[in-house]
């Protein structure tokens, strides 16, 4: 019962918070800046355009009235309108969205054993040289920005040996090995950036249970030691790198910000820099609420998963 | 008398200052060591700097890596190590003052959310989750969309977005360290005195949650160079000429083929402030005795 009120509560919470951005989101980009269709037009603003703009955006009714408006629309599945195309904006998102599932489907897949396996090492090598050798590559790595993390990749896979294309472009006729060709060096970037980040907590914890004395246990029955590690030691140290996972999964709503547009891949991420470039407020609002909506969904799903895993909560 | 005691407590302040170098974490000394070089660089390189930072003619573009030029010149013939080293001051002052300022509100909102509590908190951490709940980089770029076209590039909007992204942070740590204190004696007595919350906030709060705040601090220092280097990078944070090195590495994309050092300059010794920074973070907050989460996001 304890369990079930506290997973209600987080997710009313969450709801709340749902809102709240929403409400910055529509605030900032349409209600903060005063006249909205100048500020879009800018240069190119005539007294018809912005009479036809303003017609567009509803400007003439109050700001709390177009709030409740675009809320009920985003609610009903309704995005409204690109202003530079015309296309509904559901249509635009569509093909970005699922570009970059795939992308961080890939790098996820990446990701485990990108974290798994290094922190394994250190934790049996732990204080020797090797162990040292990965902290100090791993505190580069973290201390690196993604687009210079791309840029290198690039300068290694495509210019050095040249194995794959410098540009990742696809659209809905590619193959799915144009998909792979063009996603790796994406995907590699953002599994490298997460793992790092994960790597150095996952040997922390693996030392912790190494220590600990049913390991010891395990050992001195005399099971082989990589039977030691991966069966008994592993699954225990990580339940800790849930929560890392989760603010990993954060990072990786707005990394592929950077890392799309370093490799032109069409996904979702150039494309909210593309619409922030046009100024395309219904785009720019369906793509931050989305970013906003993942990444609280799986801060949402790792506390859930912490109050499920927490045995002192069960029953009860 | 005065005179005497000042002269016997010097030797032995140096000694313990000394004493405590030889004392602290290795990656505190290495930290602080890159630190330096990278501070000396950004106060004292616009004095030697070979060329200008935005002066042309400088040598062949795309003559690649030289003893004259060792990160190259760009595609205006403009030299890349000189614009690094005047970029460096540009660079450490913005990610200072940026999270300087968000420390600042973090802080003061965070210490009185946590003191006061009640309904006054629970509107207050509703709306920073929310901030909080907007990926960092998104929520930087909406910022600067909101702000328009007439102020892009300036870089007290720059200052301001860093602190925006940073302020929510840090008043969520703040406001835990506050209900951690609150419940101290010392606390229920100023209470007690009739002492107004921002007083309290002020004389009780502060001074206990300081090691807490300058670790926080720290850490986030250490990733403002690269948030400021990726609204440079994606085009919505300094505007050129300006030789920020997010900036450099996006002019510089387009030689990557025939000269990668003109990316990797700038790019480099970016990483490497940020290394600094981490270590010394690292280090400091083992001084304290606090533990850190090193790129923390």
């Amino acid at each position: 019962m304890a369990m079930l009120r506290l997973v209600i509560g987080r997710i009313l919470l969450t709801v709340v918070t749902l809102l709240i951005v929403s409400f910055i989101v529509f605030g900032v980009l349409e209600i903060l800046p005063g006249d909205v269709a100048t500020r879009i037009l800018g240069r190119d603003a005539t007294p018809e355009t912005l009479a036809v703009l303003r017609a567009k955006l509803a400007l003439d009714q109050p700001a709390l009235w177009r709030y409740a408006h675009w809320l009920g629309g985003v609610l009903s599945g309704d995005l409204g309108q690109s202003l530079v195309s015309g296309r509904r904006v559901i249509d635009i998102l569509g093909p970005r969205i699922y570009n970059t599932v795939l992308l961080s489907i890939y790098a996820f897949i990446l990701y485990i054993p990108l974290t798994v396996i290094p922190a394994m090492i250190q934790a049996v090598k732990r204080d020797r040289s090797l162990d040292h050798g990965f902290s100090a590559l791993t505190l580069v790595l973290l201390s690196m920005p993604d687009f210079l993390l791309a840029t290198i990749l690039m300068i290694l896979f495509v210019i050095t040996i040249p194995i794959l294309p410098a540009m990742s472009i696809v659209d809905q006729s590619s193959g799915w090995h144009e998909y792979f060709l063009a996603t790796t060096l994406p995907a590699v970037t953002l599994a490298i950036v997460m793992a790092v980040y994960a790597v150095r907590m996952l040997r922390d914890n693996l030392i912790e249970v190494l220590d600990s004395d049913y390991v010891r246990m395990a050992e001195l029955k005399g099971l082989p030691p990589v039977r030691v590690l991966i069966r008994h030691a592993l699954p225990n140290a990580l339940v800790p790198t849930l929560n890392v996972t989760a603010i990993n999964l954060g990072y990786l709503v707005g990394g592929v910000v950077v890392v799309e547009k370093v490799f032109g891949y069409p996904g979702f991420g150039s494309l909210l820099v593309d619409s922030l470039q046009l100024r395309d407020l219904p785009v720019i609002e369906a793509t931050v609420m989305l970013a906003s909506t993942v990444y609280i969904a799986a801060n949402l799903l790792a506390d859930i998963g912490a109050i499920l895993l927490n045995p002192r909560l069960k029953g009860g | 008398m005065a005179a005497v005691t000042a002269e016997r407590r010097r030797a032995p302040r140096a000694h313990r200052l000394r004493a405590f170098w030889h004392r602290t974490p290795r990656s505190f000394r290495i930290g602080a060591f890159i630190l330096l070089v990278h501070l000396i660089v950004a106060v004292t390189g616009p004095f030697w700097a070979p060329y200008g930072f935005a002066q042309m003619g400088a040598g062949i573009p795309l003559s690649g890596m030289s003893w004259a030029h060792p990160f190259g010149i760009d595609q205006l013939s403009r030299d890349i190590f000189s614009r690094v080293v005047h970029g460096s001051h540009i660079v450490i002052l913005l990610s200072l003052s940026g999270t300087a300022l968000g420390l600042v509100v973090g802080a003061i909102v965070g210490l009185l959310s946590g003191y006061v509590g009640g309904w006054f908190d629970d509107i207050l951490q509703r709306f920073i989750e929310a901030l909080i709940s907007i990926p960092f980089l998104v929520l930087a770029l909406l910022a600067m969309a909101a702000a328009g076209p007439e102020v892009a590039g300036n870089p007290v909007l720059v200052v301001l977005v860093v602190a925006l992204v940073y302020a929510p942070r840090i008043a969520r740590m703040a406001r835990a360290a506050a209900i951690d204190i609150a419940t101290r004696d010392y606390v229920t007595v100023a209470r007690l005195r009739g002492e107004s919350p921002w007083s309290v906030m002020r004389r009780e709060l502060l001074p206990n949650a300081t090691g807490v705040l300058l670790v926080e601090f720290a850490l986030r220092a250490g990733y403002a160079p690269v948030l400021i280097g990726s609204l440079g990078f994606l085009g919505f944070g300094l505007r050129p000429p300006t030789p920020e090195w997010g900036l450099m590495i996006s002019e510089n994309r387009a030689l990557l083929m025939v000269s990668p050092i003109t990316v990797l300059g700038p790019g480099l010794t970016l990483a490497s402030l940020v290394v600094g920074l981490n270590l010394f973070t690292e280090g400091f907050a083992r001084i304290l005795g606090r533990s850190v989460r090193l790129g923390e996001r």
